[in-house]
């Protein structure tokens, strides 16, 4: 049995510190390093990163405390039955973790994301603060019009701040720059399709998490290289299942469900973890005279299943299964963070698509800062056996 | 299944760790076994040690092995094939001592886990404590070392009792200060001992009764041997309507490690099927 490479397992720790460092100190760093730069943080799960790189500015994606934090203000601002993430993000934001961040995009997801922006607006939190409602409709006349016109509103936020305008070369720069992001991304998840032990799913998901909190710029190096270093052969495989997990992740789960799920006998060969990395699936055209159009156009076609968009005509059942066959799993594990209504509305029907196909799941729930995984060890175990034995 | 193929099953416990060789074709032999404490060492190293001693011990190299199976902490095991989660295994040991099994026991240091299974090991349903360790075997050790027994000797010390007092059967805390206050008012050791039996006894009836178990009934893990202990369960079963048979084996504390060495066989020849249907 062949080791890791040494290189491999620098970077990958310098991924594990960068992913859970709340006080974003990288991104800090970066800023002071010029003027007129700028950073901007957004919270799950997606937003045009882009636009922000091309008025150079860092797009910071902000996952919330975990369970790295303990909660004590951000209760005083939540009612006990909604989902842990806005706490913590507010204990964060209270606790100056996220100072010098310049603005603040806040998707809709959720109603309690949707709060969460009002609340950093009461809080005098940045220069500027947005609920970045993207369309539900996919019409490009409309939804499309919208959307450039929220996008724009945002562009004219950050030239308020650092006076940058935003010229066509820059954005297709950025977008070419994301594009290859995202190939990088799915170089990666590709080996590990093929090869998951060579890329345990912890380490894979510490890459995307740094991903969110570097320029786009240092994590492609990284993901280059780590992306080499992986396709030589090293490791022993394991008699393990295959599983992908759903679970519309906003809230991120504990490191321990993801090492629990694996140390239970599972290999976990796709995700939607980091869903916003990977939202715009395949590439955004880099070479037109009008790159907020390409974004714009990506947002309408090319937009991956997630349970913060509205699917008539595309649903999520029949995408899921898809990628299951692609990955060529052995099954589905659901795990929704507790009163994440978006994720728990859609399970049923996602469960449906995989029961017409034969496709076998189970599901749980977790806050991000669960800390006893006995049960899902539990669950997940007895979930691999039955494959392994008994299909 | 033409092929007779080695096998080995090693369950890691949070005190000990169990390794089994074994002979699998379609009359399985348990050709060798071995038990280690822990200690304070490292666990991953020692179940590595243990490997390698019991495959010199018979003349093999790894590769001699077709399916090296984990159970337990299996993430603690290097050089393993595949692993098991342990309510599997020990479903599929107590198959191997007793095929007519129909519910499992499994009285481990942590926990008790009462498993329904079909004629062919698979589990039905289960049953098992929750977080609180007064309903385990660790349990079980703290309070004899508490009155200066050791563990082997509960078992007999218990068949002693006249008088057994019953102590908290809720929680772990609760029930060790019920026994520093038996000791304090005199009660004498069997019958304390005795009395903590009958508690663990009660919640594994309770186990057994939400999980409609049939008999007959195989012990499994640690506690199995404790002849303390079977007896309280077997006391304890007697009170209720239904009868049930209780059967225990000598090598009852190896069940999980048999069981993965056993789904370790069974899955190496199924994945040379599958490898010979995708060819």
């Amino acid at each position: 049995m062949t080791q890791a490479p040494p290189r491999l397992t620098t970077l990958l720790d310098e991924c594990k510190q960068l992913a859970f460092d709340l006080n974003f100190t990288y991104a800090k760093q970066w800023k002071s390093e010029s003027e007129n730069r700028i950073l901007v943080g957004y919270l799950p799960i997606y937003v045009p990163r882009e636009i922000i790189h091309a008025s150079n500015g860092l797009a910071v994606g902000i996952l919330g405390a975990g369970d790295r934090k303990q909660i004590i203000k951000g209760d005083a601002y939540y009612q006990s039955y909604i989902c842990h993430l806005p706490r913590g993000v507010i204990e964060m934001a209270l606790d100056d973790n996220l100072n010098n961040f310049d603005g603040f995009l806040f998707p809709s997801i959720c109603d309690c994301v949707r709060n969460l922006s009002g609340m950093f607006k009461l809080a005098k939190k940045g220069k500027f603060t947005r609920y970045f409602d993207y369309p539900q409709n996919f019409q490009k006349n409309i939804g499309g019009t919208f959307y450039r016109e929220l996008i724009e509103t945002i562009m004219n936020d950050m030239f308020k701040i650092n006076g940058v305008k935003i010229t066509n070369e820059a954005l297709n720069n950025s977008i070419a720059l994301y594009n290859r992001n995202r190939q990088l991304i799915e170089e990666m998840y590709a080996i590990r399709q093929e090869f998951p032990w060579r890329l345990s799913a912890v380490d894979a998901y510490h890459v995307m998490r740094a991903g969110m909190v570097v320029n786009v710029e240092k994590h492609n190096l990284m993901l280059e290289e780590i992306v080499q270093l992986i396709s030589h052969d090293f490791g022993e495989s394991l008699d393990n299942i295959r599983v992908v997990i759903s679970g519309s992740f906003c809230e991120q789960p504990p490191i321990g469900m993801i090492k629990s799920i694996e140390m239970a006998g599972c290999y976990i060969v796709d995700d939607d973890l980091m869903l916003g990395s990977r939202w715009i699936i395949g590439d955004i055209d880099a070479h037109t005279n009008d790159g907020l159009n390409s974004i714009v156009d990506a947002f309408l076609t090319q937009s991956a299943p997630s349970s913060a968009i509205y699917d008539v005509g595309n649903p999520k059942g029949a995408r899921l299964v898809t990628q299951v066959k692609m990955r060529n799993a052995d099954g589905v594990i659901f795990c929704a963070a507790s009163f994440c209504d978006p994720a728990l509305l859609d399970r049923p029907d996602l469960q449906k698509a995989c029961d017409n196909a034969g496709i076998a799941h189970i599901n749980f729930q977790f806050h991000e800062n669960t800390g006893q995984f006995k049960v899902i060890k539990e669950q997940a175990g007895t979930f691999s056996d039955s494959i392994k034995l008994w299909v | 299944m033409s092929e007779t193929i080695y096998t080995m099953g090693i369950d890691v416990g949070s005190n000990f760790i169990k390794l089994v060789l074994m002979e699998y074709s379609s009359e399985p032999k348990l050709l060798d076994k071995h038990t280690e404490k822990i200690r304070k060492r490292n666990p991953t190293q020692v179940a590595d040690e243990m490997v390698q001693i019991m495959l010199d011990k018979h003349g093999l190299n790894y590769e001699d092995i077709a399916y090296l199976a984990s159970t337990g902490e299996g993430d603690l095991v290097k050089r393993k094939r595949g692993h098991f989660y342990g309510m599997t295994t020990h479903a599929r040991g107590a198959n191997f001592f007793f095929p007519a099994a129909r519910t499992v026991v499994d009285l481990g240091a942590l926990y008790v886990r009462c498993i329904r299974i079909n004629e062919g090991a698979r589990v039905e349903d289960y049953k098992m404590t929750g977080q609180c360790a007064s309903g385990s075997g660790q349990f079980l050790e703290n309070i004899s070392r508490y009155l200066g027994l050791s563990i082997e000797e509960v078992g007999e010390v218990s068949l002693q009792s006249c008088n057994p007092e019953i102590s908290s059967g809720i929680c772990a805390v609760l029930a060790e200060t019920d026994v520093i206050n038996m000791v304090s008012r005199g009660i004498k050791t069997p019958d304390i001992i005795k009395g903590i039996h009958l508690s663990i006894a009660s919640r594994v009836i309770k186990l057994l009764g939400s999980l409609k178990a049939e008999s007959p009934i195989v012990l499994t893990g640690g506690m199995a041997l404790n002849t303390g202990m079977t007896q309280a369960i077997d006391e304890t079963l007697k009170e209720g309507s239904k009868k049930f048979e209780i059967l225990t084996h000598p090598d009852s504390i190896y069940a999980g490690a048999i069981g993965a060495a056993l789904w370790g066989g069974y899955r190496h020849f199924k994945l040379i099927e599958k490898q010979a249907a995708f060819a």
